[in-house]
């Protein structure tokens, strides 16, 4: 009785003083800023822009965080997977998703997605709504994202845009391949794009820009989702004298005509906007027979090359993390994104979304991937040929197993390569 | 020249994907809606075989399919077996059951399209100036030998012969001492084993990709439809119907109209023939 007498007497101001410990160590703490970050986690540019922004948050947290007004403040992320990229699942889904991060994960900023254009769109109005700023990362290539920005300012004055989008990507490969023109006198193309909105609108625009600037385009075929033989159409383009094969897709067959265009030796070069050709295993998975495709990674530094001072050093972070190089389009916007929003917040001295929205407006600052800054009128990144003076693209070209920069020429790494069979 | 050459290949593969579903319908009227995902699991499990287990690549592909065989038994055995009968209950099985499959391999894992299984021969080689290359023709070669096997398997085997008598009629096989449940059984291993067979040799095409599973079982069941629910022979000739469809809707008018064929094909046997071009369903009349 007495023993369990004392042992309660000693036990008591022993909890107190826990208690009155911990309670004083979270009232020293501040809350961290909330990240919500809407991504189609099971497909790459959901899964690489996580990790993207994941290690930015761990860098930055352990650089001691945000200084908010004279606080330092930790990031958190809390991810949602929208599930907008499977097939047949409703737009619904993903702005479901968006107004949880917000309502329930009490999110204090968007970034990533969603994913998909129309997913992302639809969402634009949420975030009015929330009055939350957004920076979209990945997935959305279509200019209506940002044109709806401009049209409308007032209410969708939230939405801002990190990454590249159609329209650039379309003057960047229109450039490139003048540089082919001029190197190996090319001139026809056949384009195969996939039977998808922004790959279709790709296409068409390729097209026509090719057309305007003198190129020949023999054909434009397009593919549905999950076509397993393109047999027929590498045929016709052989018949055709093609001499660039132009693809757009990013569903997983396109590596089938990588390998049936190697098995063929077609001799036209093919590039474009490939999504299974992105990843550094896709030399791996199609055993070499992808070498020498040419693929538009959207935004520098999603493969290693010496871009900025910090390009490396994100790619070796991002591998010494996650355990490989940079995956492809989402991996370096995403992580630049939080950054981004770093910078905006430490200028603003305030989370509150007006002051964030015009730091934003206002950021000038040399990334992974060049300047970053955004046109105020559309809140997309501005796009430039040259690190210093803006957001530079990544065209690489699969080289004995490795993603060489090709192209813009101020970060190329190397030139490109013509196929054996070609020569 | 060009036309007949990529119309055979193509519809032998989408037969051979075929065969495993309407087998399964043709013997035990159990419509396995989770035949896709089964596609996909066993050239998960034959990837894991080489990659992962270091197995030899022919150890590894007969693993595939003796493990997707086991997984169709035990799922005959353990859930459908309890509902048979039950149509509709029959249908939200399977394809529940083919949701968990292939949600769960994407929550395992399985994403992106690194996932790829070797070529059993690299290279092409060219007929009458047309490039083909050699794992299709493999794929010819073995839908061949396949159909050929099935044929004699039925004909020649008693299991075979006991599994015709229960597809024509079940009821006069059971009076003669053919146990239905066990050869439903036997259908469904048989069926799921079929279908890791189409994966192992066309996989190697492409990439193992979760979404394959959600194609595999539309063509399916676009294939048994026009060809007559059940019907093996039905089966073999819808898929040059839409095989065939398919590449002159691409020589002739657009690649993006091959799936609109597909399905236009469909809704026009349903129209002409109900029951499919060999099916024995009761026609409208006989059903009223």
């Amino acid at each position: 009785m007495r023993k369990g007498f004392g042992k309660t007497v000693w036990t008591v101001p022993f909890l107190v003083l826990c208690v009155g410990l911990f309670s004083g160590v979270a009232a020293a703490a501040e809350p961290p800023i909330v990240i919500g970050a809407p991504l189609a986690t099971a497909f790459l540019y959901g899964w690489d822009a996580e990790r993207g922004i994941k290690l930015a948050v761990e860098e930055i947290n352990a650089a001691g965080g945000v200084n908010v007004g004279g606080k330092k403040r930790p990031f958190a992320v809390e991810v949602i997977d929208t599930r907008d990229l499977e097939p047949g699942v409703p737009v619904s889904e993903a702005l479901l998703g968006v107004e949880k991060l917000i309502l329930e994960k009490k999110a204090d900023f968007i970034v990533g997605g969603p994913v998909r254009s129309e997913a992302a769109l639809a969402a634009m109005d949420l975030l009015s709504k929330y009055k939350k700023v957004s920076i979209l990362t990945t997935g959305v290539l279509t200019p209506a994202y940002h044109k709806k920005v401009e049209a409308n300012y007032d209410k969708y004055k939230y939405c801002f845009r990190i990454s590249s989008h159609v329209g650039v990507m379309a003057n960047e490969f229109i450039a490139f391949l003048g540089e082919i023109k001029k190197g190996h006198g090319f001139n026809k193309v056949y384009i195969m794009v996939q039977d998808v909105e922004h790959a279709r609108k790709g296409g068409e625009v390729m097209k026509k820009m090719l057309t305007d600037k003198g190129w020949e385009v023999s054909d434009m075929k397009v593919y549905p989702t999950g076509t397993t033989d393109f047999s027929v159409g590498l045929r016709d383009a052989a018949q055709k004298k093609a001499d660039i094969l132009f693809l757009w897709m990013d569903m997983p067959e396109s590596s089938i005509l990588l390998k049936q265009w190697s098995n063929m030796k077609l001799k036209a070069l093919p590039m474009g906007f490939v999504n299974a050709a992105e990843q550094p295993g896709f030399w791996k998975a199609t055993k070499g027979e992808g070498e020498y495709l040419i693929v538009n990674l959207v935004n520098g530094g999603n493969a290693p090359a010496k871009i900025t001072p910090w390009t490396m050093k994100f790619a070796k972070a991002y591998e010494k993390r996650w355990g490989l190089e940079p995956e492809g389009y989402g991996t370096s916007s995403s992580y630049m994104a939080v950054y981004t929003l770093k910078e905006a917040i430490e200028k603003a001295g305030t989370i509150d979304s007006g002051a964030v929205v015009t730091a934003l407006e206002n950021v000038n600052l040399m990334g992974v991937y060049g300047k970053i800054s955004f046109d105020k009128k559309s809140h997309q990144v501005i796009p430039s040929l040259d690190p210093a003076e803006g957001a530079v693209t990544s065209i690489i070209q699969w080289q004995k197993g490795k993603r060489v920069q090709v192209f813009p020429p101020k970060t190329a790494e190397g030139k490109t390569l013509l196929p054996p069979w070609m020569k | 020249m060009e036309i007949l050459l990529f119309g055979v290949i193509n519809s032998v593969t989408l037969s051979l994907t075929a065969l495993g579903f309407t087998l399964v319908y043709g013997i035990s009227r159990l419509p396995n809606f989770a035949h896709g995902a089964l596609y996909v699991t066993s050239g998960y499990i034959v990837w894991l075989c080489v990659n992962t287990l270091g197995l030899n690549y022919v150890l590894g592909i007969v693993v595939g399919i003796v493990a997707t065989a086991i997984i169709g038994a035990l799922m005959y055995r353990l859930i459908i077996l309890r509902i048979r009968g039950m149509q509709i209950s029959e249908i939200i099985a399977t394809y529940a059951i083919g949701l968990a499959i292939i949600e769960g391999l994407r929550w395992g894992g399985l994403r992106g399209s690194t996932f790829t299984l070797p070529s059993f021969l690299a290279g092409s080689f060219e007929i009458g100036g047309i490039a083909v290359d050699y794992q299709r023709l493999f794929v010819l070669g073995s839908g061949v030998v396949v159909f050929a096997a099935l044929g004699l398997f039925v004909k020649y085997t008693k299991t075979g012969l006991a599994l015709k008598a229960i597809a024509q009629d079940e009821r006069a096989a059971m009076m003669l001492g053919i146990d239905s449940d066990r050869k439903a059984l036997v259908s469904f291993a048989l069926g799921s084993g079929l279908s890791a067979f189409a994966a192992v040799l066309i996989l190697p095409l492409g990439s193992i990709v979760v979404e394959t599973g959600y194609n595999v079982l539309i063509y399916s069941i676009a294939v048994s439809i026009i060809g007559g629910l059940g019907s093996w022979g039905g089966a073999i000739v819808a898929s040059f119907i839409i095989g065939f469809a398919q590449i002159l809707t691409e020589v002739f008018l657009s690649t993006q109209y091959q799936m609109v064929i597909s399905l236009l094909a469909i809704i026009v046997t349903l129209l002409l023939k109900p029951s499919g071009i060999f099916g024995k369903q009761k026609e409208l009349d006989d059903r009223v």
